[in-house]
Parts: C-alpha cells; structure tokens; sequence
C-alpha cells in the first residue's frame, strides 16, 4: 500500500519537483519543436543524398527523441536531488527504495512517450508520409517500450549522480552514441560490424527497427521478437540501474559523498 | 515482570573520519577526524543538548544516528536497533531537522513538500491533510503553504524544516541547530514548540550555539570539543564548574593589546574573553567568587575608555567558554 502510493503519488510529485521544463516556454521549444528541427534536417539530408525513404528519417529520429526526456529527466531524479540538497532527506527517509526510484520513472516515460508520439505525427504530417492505420496501435507500444528502456538506461545515469556530480555530461554522450550506433539515420547494415554489434545493446536499436517494419505494413507478430528483445534490454538496465543505486547509496554513507561528490 | 528501562539513544566510543583530498595535480588525501570515541545516552523524554563550537562533531554525530553516515567504528542504537543493522526501521522512528536554507523542493509549495514528505514516511493518506494543517499551524506558516518555498524567506526555511522533522510523529527527534536564522519572536515559538515535544514523551537531541536557549530547554547537555565529549551533566552541573567563580563585564573603547595581556596575568583574574560590540570592546573576566577585583581592574584600566561595568553570576555560557578554552 505505502509501496503503491510512493510509487504512483511519489513519482509524480517529484517530477513535479525535480524539473523546471514543466513551463510552456521551456516544454514546447524542447520537446515539440525540437525534433521537428531534427527530423527535417535529416529528410532533407537523405533527399538530397538520394538514400533512405522519408519514413526511414521520421520514425528513426522521432523514436530515438524520447531519449531526451527519458535519460536526462531520469538521470536528474538524482542528479537534482542532490543540486537542492533533498538527497539526504529523501535517502534517510524509510522509502523502499523500488517503488521510490522506480516510481520516479513513471512520468518520465509518459514524457517520453508524448515527445516521441508528436514528434512522429507532426514530423510524418509535414513530411508527409503514409503509415497504415492497422499498424497505429502497434506502433504507439513499441514507442512506449522503447521510451521505457530509454528511460531504464537513465536509472543508470541516475545511479552514478550518487557518487559523481556532473551527469548532465555523460547524458550527453550516451545521447550522442544512441544517435550514431543505434541505426536512427543510418541503417545497421552500413555501420561497421562492431558498431552494430554493440547498437544490440542498447536501448532503442530493436524499437526503431520493429516501429519501420510495422510502418512498412509488417504484421505485429512478425516484430514480437523485435519488441521482446528492446523490452529484456530495457529490463537489464533497469536492473542494473537499481543495483548501482544500492551499491553506491551503501558506498556514499560509507564515504561520506553524498552531499559532497 | 517489568522491562529493564533502557536509553532510547545510546551511543558507544562512536568515531568518523573522513577522507578528503586536496590539491588538484598532487593529490594528497587528509584524513579529519570528525568524531574521536564519543559516548552518551538519552533517556526516553529526555530533552539532551550537544553543544560544542564549530567543526566539533555535532553535526557527523547526528548524520552517523540517522543513518546518513556509517561510523567508522562505535556502535549506535535507536529504541534499540542499530544504526547500521536495522537502518530502515530507525528511519521511520525518527525525524531530523538541519538548520539552513537549503533542502527543500523549490518548485513546490511547502504544502506539497509536506505531502511528498508524508508519503516517503508512509503517513496514512487519511491523516495526512489534518496532520499538515496543524503542523502549517505549530510553525506559522498558514496562509503561506501553497507558495513555492523559491520565494519563501531564510526563517520561513526553516519553520517549514522544522514541520516536516515532525510529519510523521517520530518518538524521537534530532534537530540540529533548528532555530538558526529564525527571528526572536519566532524563534521564542519554536523554542515552546521544541519544549512541548519533549512534554508530549518525544526524546529529543538539540544542538544550538545559543547557551540561553540549551540552558531553559535541555535536561542535559554534553559538550563536544574536537570530536570528544569533554563534559557532560545538566545545566546546574556545568554552571557548577564555574560556580565558585564571578564574572566581571568591563565595556571598553579601543583598549590595547597590551592592556588586556597585563589584566590577564593579573593576581586572581581565572580567564577572559573579549566580545566585540559595536564600538565597544566587553570584557568577562572570571575570578574567584569573593574577590572583589572590580576596584583592580580598572585602576589598571588607568587610560583606556570605559563604559558600563557589572558584576554578574556565571551563566552556562561562562562554563561553556570555560570547557572549551581549557580543551584548546
Ligand atoms: N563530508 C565531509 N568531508 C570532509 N570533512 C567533513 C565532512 N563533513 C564534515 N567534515 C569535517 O568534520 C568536522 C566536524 O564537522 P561537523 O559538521 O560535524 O561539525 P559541527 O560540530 O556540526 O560544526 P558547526 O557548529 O559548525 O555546525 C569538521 O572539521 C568538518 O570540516
Ligand atoms: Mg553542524
């Protein structure tokens, strides 16, 4: 019962805490107009280049936007906590620590759920580009699946806020490395093989491929596997996420970091 | 059959160091030793005073028994579970006040900071509305709580802590310098607030650097100093120390160094110190009770400006500076 409430009630009053883009003027720029910018640039570019279709560009780079919210508002569930000074009141409350964090990832994934879902219908409406209305239903799981194993790999970062204090700088790299290695503009059969090879680790590499099979017509036991699979990602991540939470919470009352760092 | 009754904090040769490191290309590690074997119990209801100047060890005491910090060595137990061991269950019978402005959600109201607090400390939902209210109304901030604290000022800070250390009714309460930056009506308030925990059963460690404050409030008061309880007893007891002493309050204008260096080796002069206020320089200076050094004094004070002179009886804080300066 208190689990559930902290979970579900917690979850959503700490997003309200934690994040000043909760305002119209920082909101809309960065999540509605943004990959916007992004799709557009990337359309343009394979026009021009003659390569992949327009639906290629718009579901790769409306998918892979989630990650903004998703690794960054969830990295900043600690990372702000501990910018306001909170950390050592929440942390010496007698929260679970599963429903507490987890609970935390919650709006997160609708955050990222909504960015992905608009980015996709706005960006494919300017475009202008064709999806069948029997793949729609399939499409919106597979952005919620990856939006939550995004958001998994933000646990991660999340986790390592405990013990450093700049986080904002690897999410930034970890964005960068979805962007390349996870097949959002460039198909996985061009990338090196061990780029490739290491995209079948993270998030978002088996959403985006399921998400294009399914715009193509494919049928959505045709991409099961597809969705399983970035759905087990996302579980190992979360899993190891939640680990290192323990691990470094233990470490950082055993050091003295955790208001430091 | 009754139960043995048993300290409701009980601290054992406690010690923390922490490891730091300074300098950027060669670093070096330091280790400061924070807390250096430190021991004492709290008796259920009691109100207990840790006292001792800045960098003592208060504060790394008090995050070592809510579970912030793992001691180094020592052992530590609340209502009987150990600090370390049974973490979680000492979580949910205490609360914990810091003094400062920082430490609270900045966007949110204090309401909903109260809220969030209640479901961390699982306050049944059905509580928690009248619970709030009457803890908005014990600190004076009704009227104010559905602002957001970013506008909230240093002593509204600080009451809005204060109410969220009690949410959940703990038995027992740490506050750790609770009325800094409150101003004197308020903080008068929040003593009686303080006052009335203690009435109401709740066991209660203060630490403060106001001595009036620990003198009308503490059952007992231990001093630290440099890690190590240096004293220990109630305020009676520690005044004692300087019971057979008087203290004499020289006001003064730009007195010398030199002056105060001759008065100090004077015949039967036990200490003094200096406070500095406004233009004025005050000297305390504790002798032996019956000597009557007043008419000494300040015929040694020959040349130098002098305002308001009183003898007075020794205040703790007169045994306070006592302990710590002999400590040094
Ligand atoms: N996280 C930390 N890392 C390194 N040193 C620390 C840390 N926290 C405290 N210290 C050191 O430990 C010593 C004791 O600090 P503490 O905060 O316990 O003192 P205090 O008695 O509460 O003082 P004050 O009255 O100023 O609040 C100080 O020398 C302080 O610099
Ligand atoms: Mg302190």
């Amino acid at each position: 019962m208190t689990g559930a409430r902290i979970f579900f009630v917690g979850g959503l009053m700490s997003y309200r805490a934690l994040f000043g883009w909760l305002s119209p003027w920082i909101f809309i720029p960065t999540f509605l107009v943004a990959p916007i910018f992004q799709i557009l640039l990337f359309v343009y570019i394979g026009r021009s280049a003659g390569v992949e279709s327009d639906k290629f560009y718009v579901i790769g780079n409306a998918l892979q936007y989630c990650a903004i919210p998703c690794i960054f508002a969830m990295s900043n569930t600690i990372a702000g906590e501990r910018y306001q000074k909170t950390l050592g009141y929440i942390l010496a409350t007698p929260a679970g620590r599963l429903p507490l964090f987890l609970g935390r990832s919650l709006p997160v994934i609708g955050n990222g759920v909504f960015a992905s879902a608009f980015a996709l219908s706005a960006g494919g409406a300017i475009v202008g580009i064709h999806v069948p209305a029997s793949s729609i239903a399939s499409i919106a799981l597979v952005i919620v699946v990856t939006s939550a194993s995004c958001t998994s790999l933000g646990l991660v970062s999340a986790a390592l806020g405990l013990r450093v204090r700049e986080t904002a700088t690897l999410n930034n790299i970890v964005f960068g490395l979805l962007l390349v290695f996870c097949g959002v503009n460039v198909p996985l059969s061009e990338l090196p093989g061990w780029m490739s090879f290491i995209a079948q680790g993270f998030p978002l590499t088996h959403g985006i491929e399921a998400a294009r099979r399914l715009a193509n017509g494919q049928s959505f036991g045709s991409v099961g596997g597809l969705i399983g699979a970035e759905a087990l990602i996302g579980a190992a991540y979360a899993l190891l996420g939640y680990q290192l939470l323990r691990l470094l919470e233990w470490q950082g009352r055993r050091l003295a970091t955790l208001e430091t760092a | 059959m009754t139960p043995v009754p048993r300290a409701v904090v009980e601290v054992r040769d406690l010690r923390r160091t922490y490891r730091t490191s300074t300098g950027v290309f060669r670093r070096r590690s330091v280790e400061i030793e924070a807390v250096r074997g430190v021991s004492f119990e709290i008796g259920e209801g009691e109100l207990f005073g840790l006292l001792g100047p800045n960098g003592a060890g208060k504060t790394t005491t008090i995050k070592m028994l809510i579970t912030l910090l793992i001691p180094t060595s020592g052992t530590a137990r609340v209502l009987g579970l150990d600090v370390v061991k049974d973490s979680r269950e000492v979580r949910k019978r205490i609360g914990y006040v810091f003094g400062g402005e920082r430490g609270l959600y900045e966007r949110l109201s204090a309401l909903d900071n109260l809220r969030y607090f209640a479901e961390l400390y699982a306050v049944p939902p059905r509580e928690q509305k009248p619970r709030i209210e009457a803890l908005l109304e014990l600190v004076g901030l009704k009227g104010r709580e559905k602002e957001r604290v970013e506008g909230y000022s240093r002593g509204m800070r600080q009451r809005l802590h204060i109410a969220r250390g009690i949410l959940h009714d703990p038995p027992v309460v740490f506050l750790d310098e609770p009325t800094i930056g409150v101003d004197p009506v308020g903080a008068r308030e929040l003593r009686a607030t303080i006052a009335s925990l203690a009435e109401a059963g709740k066991t209660v460690l203060l630490t403060t650097h106001y001595m009036f404050e620990a003198d009308s409030l503490c059952d007992r008061i231990a001093v630290i100093n440099k890690g190590e309880i240096v004293a220990e007893g109630t305020p009676r007891d520690l005044k004692s120390i300087v019971a057979d002493k008087t203290v004499v309050e020289i006001e003064t204008f730009g007195i010398a160094e030199e002056t105060i260096e001759k008065l100090r080796n004077a015949p039967g002069v036990a200490s003094i110190s200096i406070e500095e206020r406004d233009q004025a320089q005050v000297l305390l200076v504790q002798s032996a009770k019956g000597l009557e050094l007043t008419q000494t004094l300040l015929a040694m004070l020959e040349g130098t400006t002098v305002g308001r002179v009183a003898a007075r009886e020794p205040t703790l804080e007169d045994a306070y500076v006592a302990l710590v300066d002999t400590a040094a």
